[in-house]
C-alpha cells in the first residue's frame, strides 16, 4: 500500500548532529521549489550524496520542466551517506524526499537519474532504504512508478527488473509526457500493467516488463529482447529528441547549494550532441545531433543565471564546448563584462589544436593554471583507430601555444586497452608526455624554477553500447597491470608525472555494462554483500563483487573481456539512439583498418542515421571553425 | 621566451590602486537558525558571499591569483548551534546608504540566515575574529534528569579544576575553563534545565558550549549526547582592557 504523504523532517532533524555532512540533508537553499502542493508528485532521486548528484544538470533540466506543470511537483532525493542511512534503519526512518521530507514511497512517481553504471547498486539500496520493493514485478498496484533515464540507461538491461520504464534520449519533455499520463492513467483507475502499457506508447519510453528475452544461436550469452506477444510494444524503442535546444531554458540548475558540491558553479549548456566520432564515446554517439545554443541567448542567460544565483564561477558545459560555432564570441564577450567582477568563466576541456589554446586564453584571462588535453592514445595508428581527428603536430602545436602564452603546467589524458593497442603505443604514450615536456622547456627554460611539467592520466578502456566498439572485450585486468608497469618503466623523466585508473573498478564497470537481464542478480548479490557507492575509490571493494560473481555462477573477467561476434544480436539491441547498427560496424570495420572519419558538422553527412531516423538534423549556428 | 606575466590589476600600477582600509567597511549582523544552524562555519561564509552577490551589492574585490571578495567574519559558530549575533564586515568600492544595503541583502538571503542590522565602522578597526572575545550563550538541555543544581555544581567543579580534556574528532584537546567560562547560571525550566553561558575566547582557544555541557553530564552520571542539547548564541562583544564589554554596532 501506497505510504501516506507526510513531512517527517522532524524525524531525520535529531540524527544531523550524529552525522557527517549535516547540509546534506536540510533542503532549503536559495532556488529549490518549495511549493510542492502537487496534486501529482514525482521525485527525482540521484543516487549518491547530495554534493555528486545537486550538479547533475539533467536533473535539474528535468526537476524544472516538471515544477512549470500545472498541477505537478517535482521534489529532489539524494541517497543518504553510510553513516545516515545506518541511523535511519536503526531509527525507523525511511528515504525522504529534500522539498517535503516525504517519504519516496508516498509518491506517485520516483526518477532514477543514471549518469554510470557503479550507481547500479545505489539504486538498490535508495529502493530498500524507501521501503519500495526493489523488483517492479513485487510492487502494489499503488506503489510509485519507477523511472530511470541519463547517459547509463542505454544498457539498462541488468536493472531491467528494477525500473517501470525507462526513459531514453532527451527527457525534459518525455518526463513531462509520461507525469501526465501516469496522471491520467491513475485517474482512470486503470491497473498497473495498463498504465505500463500506456507509458510503452509514447515515443522513447521502454517498459522492461513487457519483453522477454530470447537466447538463441544469433546472440550472445545475454540474449536480446523482444516484446511480449499481444502488448503492442515497439520491437525498436527509439530515444527522444529536442530538435532546437534554443527553445529550451540555457540555465537549469537554479538551485544554489549551501555545501560544496562537485562541480560548484553555474553551469550553461552551450550546446548539445557531438559529432566528432571518436568511436569510444558513448555519449558522442548518443547524444546526437549536435544542436547549438545561439550567442544572444547564452550571453544573456549567463547574465541572468549569475544574478539569480549569486555564483562567482560560469561554466560553459557540453560534450565539446570549443567546437560551438560562436565560441570565440562567447568568451571574449563574457570574459570581458563579468572579468572584473571576479566571475571566472570555465570550459570542461580544451581542443587539442591553437584554437584550444586561444579559448583557454579567453577563458583564464591572465590567469594560468594547468592546461588540459586528451590525446586519449600515444601514437597516430591508434589515434586513427580511435577516430580521435588530432595529429602529433597538433599536439606539439597546442604545448608550444600553450607554453608560449604562459601556462607551465600541462595535463593530458590517455586510455589503455584501446582495440589493436601494442607494447608501442603505450611507450608513446610517455614518448608523446616527454615530448611535450620538452617543448615546454625550449619554450621557458630548464630547471625546476622554470615550473615546467606535465602530468598524464590514463584510463582503462571500458567498451560501452552503441559505439562501434561495443563488440570488443575489454583488455584482461593482468594486462591491464603489466601495461601499467611498461608505462611506469618507460619513462625516466621526473618532470612527467603518471597516474592510472585501478583496473578492478574498471573491469566491474566493463562486465556490467556488457551484461544482459540476468545479470540483475549479480547486482543484488553484490548490494546484499555490501556493496555501496562503488565509483568512491574509498568505498570500492573488488573481493565483494568477486564473491558476489562467484555466488551467481560469473567470472567478472570472463563476462568483461568477452568479444561478441560483429552479426550477433545484442542484448540492447531494442533500444535506438538513432545511431544505425550498419553504421557502428561500418564504423568498426575501418577503426581496423585505421581509416578515419570525418565530423558531419564540419563536412558532408557520413550516414549515422540519426537525422533521418529521428526527424531532426544539425543546428549549427555559424560556419565551425 | 613568453613576455611579461599579465597582472590582475590590469594596467594600473600599484601606487594607484585603493588601499583596503580606505575603503568603506560595512558591518552586517545577521542570524542563524532553524535547519541552516547545521551548516558549518565555509558554508555559511560560501553562502554570504553568494547573497551578496545577488543583492548586488558594490563589494570590493581582491587583487590576488583568484579574485576573491573582500570580507571577513567573525569567529565560527560550532555545527548545530543558532546565533542571534554573527557578524561580518564588508569592504565595499563605494559608499552606499546602510539601510538599502541592508534591505538589499534581506532580499536576496534565506530567511534563516537573515540580515538584521547594518552600519559603517573604521576601516582600521581590528579583525573581528580576533576582536569579538566574548560570548553569551543560550542552551537548554533537554530531560536533564540531574537537574540545575546538580549540573551547575558540575560546571563549578570544572571551572575550578580548570583544565578540560576533550576529544575534536580523533585529536585530544585542551581548554581552560577557568579564564574560558566567565560566568554561568542554571535553572530548571519545562522540558529541561536552561542554561546561560557567558564565555571568553583567546589565543589558547575558545570554549564550546557543548565540549562543557557533555564534560559536565557525564560527572552528574548522565550520558552526553547532542540530541538533548539546544546551544543559541544571544550576544557577542569585545572585551576591553578594563574590562568593559564594546559591542560590534
Amino acid at each position: 500500500m501506497k505510504a501516506e504523504r507526510e513531512n517527517l523532517f522532524h524525524l531525520l532533524e535529531p540524527l544531523l548532529p550524529h552525522v557527517e555532512h549535516p547540509s546534506r540533508y536540510l533542503d532549503h537553499e536559495w532556488g529549490a521549489c518549495e511549493e510542492q502542493d502537487g496534486p501529482f508528485h514525482l521525485c527525482m532521486c540521484y543516487a549518491d550524496v547530495y554534493e555528486v548528484g545537486q550538479p547533475n544538470l539533467g536533473m535539474a533540466i528535468l526537476y524544472n520542466a516538471v515544477n512549470a506543470q500545472p498541477g505537478m511537483s517535482c521534489e529532489r532525493a539524494y541517497l543518504p551517506w553510510k553513516d545516515m542511512a545506518a541511523l535511519m534503519r536503526e531509527r525507523g526512518v525511511p528515504m525522504l524526499s529534500l522539498e517535503g521530507a516525504a517519504p519516496l514511497a508516498s509518491f506517485d512517481a520516483v526518477g532514477f537519474t543514471l549518469a554510470h553504471e557503479l550507481i547500479w547498486t545505489n539504486v538498490i539500496e535508495a529502493l530498500d532504504l524507501a521501503g519500495i520493493a526493489v523488483e517492479a514485478a513485487e510492487r502494489d498496484e499503488d506503489d510509485p512508478i519507477i523511472l530511470a533515464g541519463g547517459p547509463s540507461a542505454w544498457n539498462c538491461e541488468p536493472m531491467a527488473d528494477v525500473f517501470d520504464a525507462v526513459l531514453l534520449g532527451d527527457g525534459e519533455e518525455s518526463i513531462v509526457e509520461v507525469c501526465e499520463k501516469i496522471r491520467e492513467r491513475r485517474a482512470a483507475g486503470d491497473s498497473r500493467a495498463e498504465l505500463l502499457l500506456g507509458l510503452s506508447k509514447l515515443r522513447g519510453v521502454y517498459v522492461p516488463s513487457l519483453y522477454d528475452v530470447v537466447v538463441d544461436e544469433a546472440s550472445t550469452r545475454w540474449g536480446y529482447a523482444v516484446p511480449k506477444p499481444g502488448t503492442g510494444a515497439p520491437d525498436v524503442v527509439t530515444k527522444s529528441c529536442i530538435p532546437d535546444l534554443a527553445a529550451t531554458p540555457a540555465v537549469a540548475g537554479e538551485i544554489v547549494p549551501y555545501m560544496g558540491i562537485v562541480q560548484d558553479r553555474l553551469s550553461l549548456e552551450v550546446l548539445r550532441g557531438c559529432a566528432r566520432g571518436c568511436r569510444f564515446c558513448q555519449a558522442g554517439m548518443t547524444y546526437r545531433p549536435v544542436r547549438e545554443r545561439p550567442f544572444e541567448q547564452v550571453v544573456e542567460a549567463g547574465e541572468a543565471g549569475l544574478a539569480a544565483s549569486g555564483h562567482d564561477e560560469i561554466s560553459l558545459t557540453s560534450l565539446s564546448t570549443t567546437d560551438h560555432s560562436q565560441c570565440a564570441r562567447i568568451l571574449n564577450r563574457m570574459h570581458a563584462d563579468l572579468g572584473d567582477r571576479g566571475i571566472r568563466v570555465s570550459i570542461p576541456s580544451q581542443r587539442l589544436d591553437s584554437f584550444g589554446v586561444e579559448m583557454a586564453l579567453a577563458v583564464g584571462g591572465g590567469k594560468k593554471g594547468g592546461l588540459t588535453f586528451a590525446p586519449e592514445a600515444g601514437s597516430q595508428r591508434l589515434r586513427d583507430v580511435i577516430n580521435k581527428n588530432v595529429t602529433e603536430d597538433d599536439l606539439e602545436r597546442a604545448a608550444r601555444n600553450a607554453f608560449e602564452n604562459g601556462w607551465r603546467r600541462c595535463k593530458l589524458y590517455f586510455m589503455m586497452g584501446l582495440p589493436t593497442e601494442t607494447d608501442e603505443d603505450i611507450v608513446g604514450i610517455v614518448r608523446a608526455a616527454e615530448r611535450v615536456l620538452e617543448i615546454g622547456r625550449e619554450v621557458v627554460g630548464r630547471g625546476y624554477k622554470s615550473g615546467v611539467s606535465v602530468s598524464i592520466s590514463v584510463a582503462v578502456f571500458v567498451p560501452k553500447c552503441y559505439t562501434p566498439f561495443q563488440w570488443c572485450g575489454q583488455l584482461a585486468p593482468e594486462e591491464v597491470r603489466r601495461r601499467q608497469q611498461l608505462l611506469l618503466h618507460s619513462c625516466s623523466d621526473r618532470g612527467v608525472r603518471i597516474a592510472y585508473h585501478d583496473s578492478s573498478t574498471s573491469l566491474v564497470e566493463g562486465a556490467i555494462s556488457k551484461m544482459g537481464r540476468a545479470g540483475f542478480a549479480l547486482l543484488r548479490e553484490a548490494w546484499s554483500r555490501g556493496c555501496r557507492f562503488d565509483a568512491w575509490t574509498s568505498e570500492f571493494s573488488f573481493d565483494r563483487w568477486a564473491e558476489a560473481a562467484a555466488a551467481c555462477g560469473y567470472d567478472l573477467e570472463d563476462i568483461a573481456c568477452e568479444q561478441f561476434p560483429l552479426d550477433a544480436r545484442l542484448p540492447w539491441d531494442h533500444t535506438s539512439p538513432g545511431v544505425s547498427k550498419g553504421f557502428l560496424q561500418r564504423e568498426w570495420r575501418r577503426a581496423a583498418e585505421g581509416v578515419t572519419t570525418p565530423d558531419c558538422t564540419r563536412t558532408s553527412c557520413v550516414g549515422c542515421g540519426v537525422c533521418p531516423t529521428l526527424g531532426v538534423s544539425n543546428v549549427i549556428v555559424e560556419e565551425r571553425k | 621566451m613568453s613576455g611579461p606575466r599579465p597582472q590582475p590589476w590590469g594596467d594600473a600600477k600599484p601606487q594607484d590602486l585603493a588601499l583596503i582600509k580606505e575603503l568603506p567597511r560595512l558591518r552586517v549582523e545577521y542570524r542563524k537558525d532553524d535547519r541552516l544552524a547545521y551548516l558549518g562555519h565555509l558554508e555559511v561564509l560560501e553562502t554570504v558571499s553568494r547573497c551578496i552577490r545577488r543583492a548586488q551589492l558594490p563589494f570590493s574585490v581582491g587583487n590576488g591569483f583568484a579574485r576573491r571578495m573582500r570580507i571577513q567574519f567573525s569567529q565560527a559558530l560550532p555545527v548545530g548551534a543558532s546565533s542571534d549575533c554573527e557578524y561580518f564586515d564588508l569592504r565595499l568600492g563605494e559608499n552606499i546608504d546602510p539601510d538599502a544595503a541592508l534591505e538589499r541583502l534581506a532580499a536576496a538571503t534565506p530567511a534563516a540566515l537573515a540580515p538584521s542590522r547594518a552600519a559603517y565602522v573604521d576601516g582600521r578597526a581590528p579583525a573581528l575574529e580576533s576582536w569579538l572575545t566574548r560570548s553569551r550563550w543560550s542552551v537548554l538541555v533537554k530531560d536533564c534528569a540531574a537537574g540545575a543544581d546538580a549540573l551547575s555544581g558540575r560546571v563549578s567543579a570544572l571551572k575550578e579544576a580548570g583544565d578540560l580534556e576533550y576529544l575534536r574528532g580523533e585529536k585530544v584537546k585542551h581548554i581552560d575553563v577557568s579564564s574560558a567560562l566567565v560566568s554561568f547560571e542554571a535553572m530548571d525550566v519545562e522540558g529541561g534545565v536552561a542554561l546561560v553561558l557567558d564565555t571568553r575566547s583567546s589565543n589558547a582557544g575558545a570554549l564550546r558550549p557543548q565540549i562543557l555541557i557533555d564534560a559536565a553530564l557525564k560527572g552528574a552520571g548522565e550520558g552526553s549526547g547532542y540530541d538533548c542539547l539546544k546551544v543559541r548564541r544571544v550576544s557577542q562583544a569585545h572585551e576591553a582592557e578594563d574590562g568593559s564589554l564594546v559591542s560590534p554596532l
